[in-house]
């Protein structure tokens, strides 16, 4: 292991500095909530930047400038948004399924943000290392499906009831070639904690060695966020809202915030399995983790801008037809590979 | 190739991300307007006018209010000249029917009011105004037309 740098370096100088006045269990308590406090702080802002970042890369593709009357260079755009939608009145449909009604953007939120408990954000920098990392995270973003189905029955609505059974076959679907992806990688690793993943890439990078994974696993994860081309979820005007029909202002706003949370999450999985985490040459991990998530999250992007969107069908068929075989594929042939290494090593 | 397209869509759009943006800051550069664009209000030159009532008569919606006088000379005036706007089809028969081309449209494309009443132009007493203070026009620092920079291009 490399020496403790960055961020870990920060959490002992805090531990250090509460061990002082504290005894060791309320310091182990409080370092926890801190580092709960730091994720969601994370997600939040990313959510913010997120907004701001969309609309001006959108704007840019389409040759338009954008956001930028409110403070400099539109970057409070955002925070305007919000008002906003704090301002908006909250309707719920008569007839609704009350509880479930209330309870589905909420749930929705708790998985997209659950999941950033297995990202190592920096050497060691990691909220709990488990063995099981990408196992729980796979398990987790499954999690996101229920929401989406209780939205759609509860909102009393045959549009929004047909949008969140349409969210659950995609979501369902490309769960599956997702996972196989992911297969080949922890083969090559040997393993399923994110700590042992990063120090397996840092000679190769696994894009390298896994291309057709990484390929794979970028078209299925933009299905598992329901963005472009695979927003079936929210074509507003084509195809009726889906589930969140009848959510308005922050209620809405919390569906919103949970896309863009599963945003960055598949961009921080993508960087960690595919680009080597945090690992990279002069600057400090954590900076090289975010500038690798930066760039996966404008790929996203970059598709949303370019691509039309599917019909159902052909999504369907798509995610069993080509990409399943595909991921399989790719883990027979990475099978094949490993054994021929190791017959020549 | 399978997905080749895919990816010559990719490189479009981000050629077209570096590319010169098309957008105009509005409130602080705004375009001219080209020469046949009809909108804004009526302006009137109340020298060329010859007060023949060409434009009301020619008018669909009898949206100009003319009165005229005659003088000692027997000579026709104008005496009063009004334009609803509210009413306006903005459809140039009046400025064809024109025989002096007395009138033009002022190519203003700011048109909201805050009263029903404004939207009443007295044009002759405008007129009077502009040729009393007889200034030279000066022109502004306006951006040229989208239309004729895609055309240099």
């Amino acid at each position: 292991m490399q020496e403790i740098t960055g961020l870990f370096k920060i959490a002992e100088i805090l531990r250090d500095i509460l061990g002082r006045f504290l005894p060791a269990q309320l310091v182990d308590i409080c370092m926890s909530l801190i580092n709960i406090g730091a994720i969601f702080t994370i997600i939040s802002l990313t959510a913010v930047v997120l907004v701001y970042t969309e609309r001006k890369v959108s704007a840019f593709m389409q040759r338009r400038s954008g956001p930028n009357r409110v403070g400099p260079g539109g970057t409070l755009q955002s925070v305007a948004d919000m008002i906003k939608l704090m301002a908006k009145e909250d309707i719920m449909p008569a007839g609704a399924d009350k509880w479930m009604w209330v309870l589905a953007p909420m749930l929705l939120f708790i998985p997209a943000a659950l999941v950033f408990v297995v990202f190592p954000f920096d050497n060691k920098a990691i909220f709990a290392d488990l063995n099981i990392g990408i196992f729980y995270f796979i398990a987790m973003s499954s999690q996101s499906v229920l929401p989406f189905l209780m939205a759609g029955w509860a909102s009393n609505n045959k549009y929004s009831l047909v949008g969140g059974m349409r969210t659950v076959a995609q979501m369902l679907s490309y769960e599956v070639p997702m996972v196989l992806s992911i297969l080949g990688i922890v083969m090559m690793s040997g393993s399923m904690r994110m700590s042992s993943i990063v120090a397996a890439q840092q000679h190769t990078w696994f894009i390298l060695l896994q291309p057709i994974a990484f390929v794979v696993y970028v078209i299925t994860a933009t299905a598992e966020i329901n963005r472009a081309p695979f927003d079936l979820v929210e074509g507003e005007s084509e195809i009726v809202a889906g589930p969140f029909t009848e959510y308005t202002g922050m209620r809405w706003a919390l569906f919103f915030l949970a896309e863009y949370a599963n945003l960055l999450a598949v961009s921080a999985i993508a960087t960690t399995l595919f680009l080597g985490g945090w690992s990279g040459p002069w600057l400090p991990g954590w900076i090289w983790f975010f500038l690798k998530v930066g760039g996966m999250i404008f790929l996203f992007m970059w598709f949303r801008w370019t691509f039309p969107r599917l019909r159902i069908d052909q999504l369907m068929s798509f995610g069993w037809k080509v990409l399943l075989p595909l991921a399989l594929l790719n883990i027979i042939v990475t099978g094949i590979g490993m054994y021929i290494y190791e017959f020549f090593s | 190739m399978v997905g080749k397209g895919l990816l010559e869509g990719m490189r479009v759009t981000l050629k077209a991300f570096f590319n010169k943006k098309e957008t105009l800051q509005y409130p602080e550069i705004k375009l001219t307007m080209p020469d046949r664009f009809r909108g804004g209000e009526l302006e009137l030159d109340d020298k060329k006018c010859i007060a023949c009532g060409l434009c009301a008569r020619a008018c669909p919606n009898h949206v100009i209010e003319m009165t005229t006088g005659i003088d000692e000379q027997k000579k026709r005036h104008l005496k009063s000249y009004l334009y609803h706007s509210g009413l306006c089809l903005y459809c140039n028969f009046c400025i064809e029917a024109c025989p002096t081309n007395a009138i033009c449209w002022d190519k203003n494309y700011e048109n909201s009011r805050y009263f029903k009443d404004e939207l009443d132009v007295d044009c002759l007493a405008i007129a009077k105004q502009k040729s009393a203070a007889a200034q030279v026009d000066k022109p502004s620092a306006e951006q040229e037309d989208t239309l004729t920079r895609r055309d240099q291009e």
